[in-house]
């Protein structure tokens, strides 16, 4: 499913295929708008997050028991990601939930909408009403240490502030939007829903005060700060506690889709635990065993150039005593040393909002 | 038309920047700071050591030789306070007043809330009264709201009743009019002066002293330490905000309505022209960022006065110089005064006498007056322009600027995340007013979080099988009422307290919006606060000062717990906080029906919440009733009830003294309107509600008037054990000789402000289902019923609830 946006994107915007959707990789170079995103504010085209609305008596319900945290008194001021998981307890999507006055708005990641929708219509119970709004709604972001200041001069300074996952709905040139400070890579991050036929002026408008940026950079800066990439991240048979989604995952709700599985994986223990490297020449592709002392201790998970550490940066997976920072291991013959999390520090972290 | 003019006539300060009006505004206009540091050994052990402290002599310097036995909270208020009568020019009253004055043995005339109930021409109506030297109020018609932030120790190291300090004030210079202790944290003193507005409007009063008072406390300057709030220097507001320092002191303003003051030739020094108040409804002590929360109590307040942004000159800011705060203040200078902002000088007196805490807003009112009496606005001192965090704000750097002010907006902001805005005015000439409008307002939802049960199904059903559980805590099994990632930082008073706020509203069948939210209101009332917080907080400073329990004292403020409420619910409608014992349950009603009257809020929701302070037995079962009254039986089933049939007797169980309990109910209040636009089913409407204060029985009779010879069906007193030897059932016995008298204490235990709003909730219930406590006989629903509420030697409250 292409873009919303994609007539709007210039001719020479690299696509590509991500799940379901066709996304821009790139507007320019990706070091270029890595930089815009890690230096000033970088405009993203959200279109490939499907949006899914769950209303009806029971939708409250209903979501209590798809997602795995706790959304029972999410109000429609506030938004919070969860993963989604299937009975086996391994990840459907990580979804960001949009509390809202007649349900719940939930937000794919990229690519995954028709997994989740797939997976709540498999579930969907009476009093549930599940809606595809993709025909109607699409999200832009905003991300950077400056991305506060195009929200002020774009939409409204007083949203600029909001506090992290508070969501406001609001009016911007005639059109009802729901704004919200949502944030995936440590910067001041923002989302915007607006109706698709607002969304090519919303962007052009946008334009004039950040720069856009693509998938590759995006997800880059997400690693950097360990943000989850579902699609990287949750690979067959991994549990949520392999993964480290585990803050994803709320085991104090009374049930939800996945729990026993994810119950039963943390009193078994054992599995393998995910780590941040960084140091080989190139970049390691996912699978690619990891060694200590000459023994097989784990594999790759994903694996980056990294713009911030002008060096390689991906996960592996590995034995749950190797996965703590400053340890050497070997991969493809090279060594690695593992890192804490973030990886790098954003910028925003020491701006205020003025 | 606009509402009754309401002024300043006189003004009371004392703080580390003078020891009174004159001297404090000298001290601001020179630029002159008074943040020392302390000298007491015990804080060396902190590295902030700059305070604005008081020196002794100021204060007992200034009292009679018969005040100074006092602790020193009441004594600062004391010196304040008279300060303000002798400059309104009225007689300084004395306890003498309470055998000499208009009302029986010793209590004064209450003040009728008469909604649509009673005639108005009780003693609490009458006019005509005046004090004993002519000219001035009747002592009845004299209140006192007094806001403070700190639970007072007594000698023993114990703490007082928050309402003591009122108490001793009112006493001590004869005030028997309206008594309120507001305890919204940092915001109390601003607070206390719109509330004091409010009972004039209301006709409760003729004149209210109105202020805060705090002083400097070792635990919460630990507190404030172990938070990181605390500047190592003289505080630096709006450009440094490096930190705060702590002050002490107290203020008071004499409001009265203008028509009454220049008849007695008093001169006006300033117009309350309006308050407003907000909730944040964001986080424990840090304030919204966004500065709505600020933005919306700035807007209500003009609202309220009729002003718009145009018309202010000067903001005197709540600017503690913490980061958090001042980036805050100058999101809400922006949001409110927009271009404007920059034209609008704001400054920080807490640059000179520190954050005074309950009595800041009271200390910075009075700055207020005295800027628009003088036509200069005092000065942020210590600014270092250098860092200037807002560098598109006026901030009176450093030097008083003298300048036309005419109106002055004054902003507080408060952990618990409660905002307060007054606008203050040049006083003008008598004019023509309206007077408040009667609105009708019902109780439509409730709320009980008990020993016998959570929700009102279950304590109906336990008044209908006879169960008891006097002590027992609360179970809060079975289901949710919050977020758990709110949930599990919420100390169990606010959890009680949350789940009994969702409760009453999900029994009011309310399904607002999130816009219809932000215009809800909260009124908490607690006698007490959180014994586990202030007791876990208290414990960690006596084991180590510069390891206190944070979290533990974020909680320990009173109105923490109204606002993990207004958090949880998403609340941002006005909100305060009463803090008069077990009276404060039904002085919170009466805060929400002004609300309501005023056009501020249509729905509001009153919790009142406390708990017992020792811990519950080990099987959650009450711990034994000293003397016999009522406990459960072993086999769960209840002792026998009292004779529904019977009038009240006063050899009943009145001298019982009843086990302590811990429990939270809440109600919810809306107007008639409101109620009937959404299609609500209401359980009663508020027919009159009465307050009395003072000491002896006088305060309960007179409470009592509010009946106005129409006896109610059933009264819900506040027996048994209170007070001792059946007073209050010989009080409605003589007041009602044919209304059962039953009370709630012999179900749950005396759980103070919560039992005041279990009455409030049960009198609502037998209106509309016929249903109360030990009455089996019950002939039906009541048309009539009357709650009754305790602070005994403080304040004695009635609430009549009708039928729709």
């Amino acid at each position: 499913m292409p873009s919303v946006l994609a007539t709007t994107h210039p001719t020479d915007t690299v696509y590509g295929e991500v799940g379901d959707a066709t996304v821009p990789l790139r507007f320019a170079s990706t070091g270029e708008e890595y930089g815009v995103l890690r230096e000033r504010a970088a405009l993203l085209d959200l279109g490939g997050h499907r949006l899914i609305e769950i209303t009806g008596p029971a939708a409250v319900d209903f979501a209590q028991r798809l997602l795995a945290r706790d959304v029972e008194y999410l109000t429609s001021d506030r938004c919070m990601m969860s993963l989604v998981l299937d009975d086996d307890g391994q990840v459907v999507d990580q979804v960001v939930a949009f509390g809202r006055e007649d349900g719940l708005l939930l937000e794919s990641s990229c690519g995954a909408g028709d997994r989740l929708l797939e997976h709540l219509r498999a579930h969907q119970e009476d009093g549930v009403e599940i809606t595809d709004r993709s025909g109607d709604l699409t999200a832009i972001g905003l991300e950077g240490p400056y991305a506060w200041g195009v929200v002020g001069r774009l939409i409204d300074a007083e949203l600029a502030s909001l506090p992290f996952e508070s969501v406001a709905e609001a009016t911007w040139d005639g059109v009802d939007i729901v704004f919200a400070r949502t944030g995936l890579t440590g910067e001041y991050g923002y989302q915007v829903i607006v109706p698709i036929e607002a969304a090519a002026t919303l962007w052009a408008r946008a334009l004039e005060h950040a720069t856009p940026a693509g998938l590759e950079a995006l997800e880059l800066a997400m690693l950097e700060v360990r943000q989850p990439i579902p699609r990287h991240e949750a690979t067959p048979g991994a549990t949520v506690i392999e993964i480290g989604a585990n803050w994803l995952v709320d085991v104090t709700k009374d049930e939800f889709v996945g729990k026993d599985a994810v119950v039963e994986a943390f009193e078994a223990g054992g599995g393998r635990r995910t780590i941040g490297f960084t140091g080989c020449a190139g970049i390691p592709t996912p699978g690619t065993r990891v060694q200590a002392g000459g023994q097989d201790v784990g594999e790759i998970v994903h694996a980056v150039h990294s713009v911030g550490l002008g060096a390689t940066l991906g996960l592996a997976r590995v034995d749950p005593d190797l996965a703590a920072a400053g340890l050497d291991l070997t991969v493809a013959g090279q060594t690695v040393t593992t890192l804490t999390s973030p990886y790098i520090v954003p910028k925003s972290w020491s701006i205020p909002i003025i | 038309m606009a509402l009754r003019p309401v002024v300043v006539t006189g003004l009371g300060i004392i703080c580390a920047a003078g020891r009174d009006p004159a001297e404090f505004w000298s001290r601001l206009v020179a630029g002159q700071g008074a943040l020392t540091p302390i000298e007491d050994e015990a804080f060396a052990v902190f590295t902030a050591r700059h305070a604005g402290q008081v020196p002794d002599a100021w204060i007992d310097g200034q009292l009679p030789p018969e005040d100074t036995g006092h602790d020193r909270t009441a004594k600062l208020a004391l010196v304040a306070a008279r300060q303000a009568i002798e400059q309104a020019g009225l007689p300084l009253g004395g306890p003498d007043q309470d055998e000499s004055g208009t009302s029986p043995a010793g209590g004064g005339p209450g003040q009728d809330r008469s909604g649509t109930g009673p005639p108005s021409d009780g003693p609490g109506q009458d006019r005509s009264g005046t004090g004993p030297a002519g000219g001035g109020p009747a002592p009845g018609r004299f209140g006192i709201i007094l806001g403070k932030c700190q639970a007072t120790p007594d000698a023993a190291g114990r703490y007082q009743p928050m309402h003591r300090t009122a108490d001793v004030v009112a006493t001590r210079l004869g005030l028997l009019g309206p008594r309120v202790l507001v305890s919204t944290a940092c915001a109390a003193g601003g607070n206390a002066v719109g509330l004091a507005k409010d009972k004039i409007l209301t006709g409760e009063a003729d004149a209210v002293l109105a202020g805060g008072v705090d002083p400097l406390l070792f635990g919460t300057y630990a507190g404030f330490a172990g938070l990181q709030a605390l500047s190592t220097g003289p505080c630096r507001p709006y450009s440094r905000s490096d930190g705060l320092n702590l002050g002490e002191g107290a203020a008071f303003l004499l409001l009265e309505p203008l028509d009454l003051a220049l008849a007695r030739g008093a001169t006006p020094l300033a117009e309350v022209a309006g308050y407003g108040l907000s909730a944040d409804a964001y986080h424990a002590t840090a304030p919204d960022p966004t500065g709505r929360g600020g933005a919306g109590a700035v807007r209500r307040a003009l609202a309220d006065a009729g002003l718009t942004t145009s018309d202010v000159h000067y903001v005197s800011g709540h600017g503690t110089g913490t980061p958090a705060n001042d980036a805050m203040e100058a999101k809400v200078m922006r949001l409110v005064f927009g271009e404007r902002a920059g034209q609008v000088p704001t400054s920080s007196i807490k640059s000179f006498v520190g954050h005074t805490l309950g009595a800041a807003g009271a200390v910075e009112a009075v700055a207020s007056v005295l800027a628009l009496r003088h036509a200069t606005a005092p000065p942020t001192i210590g600014f270092d322009g250098g860092a200037a965090g807002a560098a598109d704000l006026d901030f009176v750097p450093d030097r008083a600027r003298p300048m036309p002010i005419d109106t002055v907006v004054s902003n507080n902001y408060a952990f618990g995340g409660n905002n307060v805005s007054l606008v203050l005015t040049a006083p003008r000439g008598p004019r023509p007013y309206a007077e408040l409008p009667e609105r009708t307002a019902v109780i439509t939802g409730l709320g009980p979080v008990t020993g016998v049960g959570a929700g009102i199904a279950e304590v109906a059903e336990a008044l209908a099988t006879g169960r008891r559980a006097p002590g027992r805590p609360p179970s809060l099994d079975g289901r949710t009422y919050a977020p758990r990632s709110l949930w599990r930082h919420m100390n169990h008073l606010s959890r009680m307290a949350i789940a009994a706020s969702r409760l009453a509203w999900e029994d009011a069948g309310l399904k607002l919006p999130r816009k219809a939210l932000d215009d809800v209101g909260l009124v908490f009332a607690t006698g007490a606060g959180s014994a586990e917080s202030t007791g876990g907080f208290d414990e960690s400073i006596a084991a180590n000062p510069n390891k206190p329990a944070v979290l533990s004292f974020s909680n320990v403020v009173l109105n923490a717990t109204g606002g993990a409420v207004c958090q949880t619910l998403g609340l941002r409608g006005p909100t305060t906080t009463i803090c008069n014992g077990g009276a404060s349950a039904s002085i919170a009603l009466d805060c929400a029906l002004e609300m309501i009257r005023a056009g501020k809020a249509e729905v509001v929701l009153v919790v009142a919440a406390d708990e017992a302070s020792g811990p519950p037995t080990p099987d959650g079962s009450a711990p034994p009733a000293p003397d016999g009254s009522a406990p459960p039986a072993p086999d769960g089933s209840a002792p026998p009830a009292p004779d529904g049939s019977a009038p009240p007797s006063p050899d009943g169980d009145g001298g019982a003294e009843p086990v302590k309990g811990s429990a939270a109910v809440a109600f919810v209040v809306e107007s008639a309107e409101h109620c009937a636009e959404r299609g609500g089913t209401p359980y009663a409407k508020v027919g009159a509600t009465r307050h009395a204060a003072g000491d002896g029985p006088g305060p309960l009779a007179d409470s009592l008037a509010l009946l106005a010879g129409r006896p109610p069906e059933l009264v819900i007193g506040t027996s048994p054990g209170l007070p001792p030897g059946g007073e209050e059932a010989a009080a409605v016995l003589a007041a009602a000789p044919d209304a059962p008298l039953t009370g709630t204490a012999a179900l749950t235990g005396d759980c103070q402000a919560a039992t005041g709003a279990l009455n409030v909730a049960l009198a609502a219930l037998a209106v509309r289902d016929g249903i109360a406590p030990g009455l089996p006989d019950l002939p039906g629903p009541a048309s009539r019923a009357l709650a009754l509420t305790a602070a005994p030697g403080s304040v004695r409250g009635a609430v009549l609830l009708e039928a729709i």
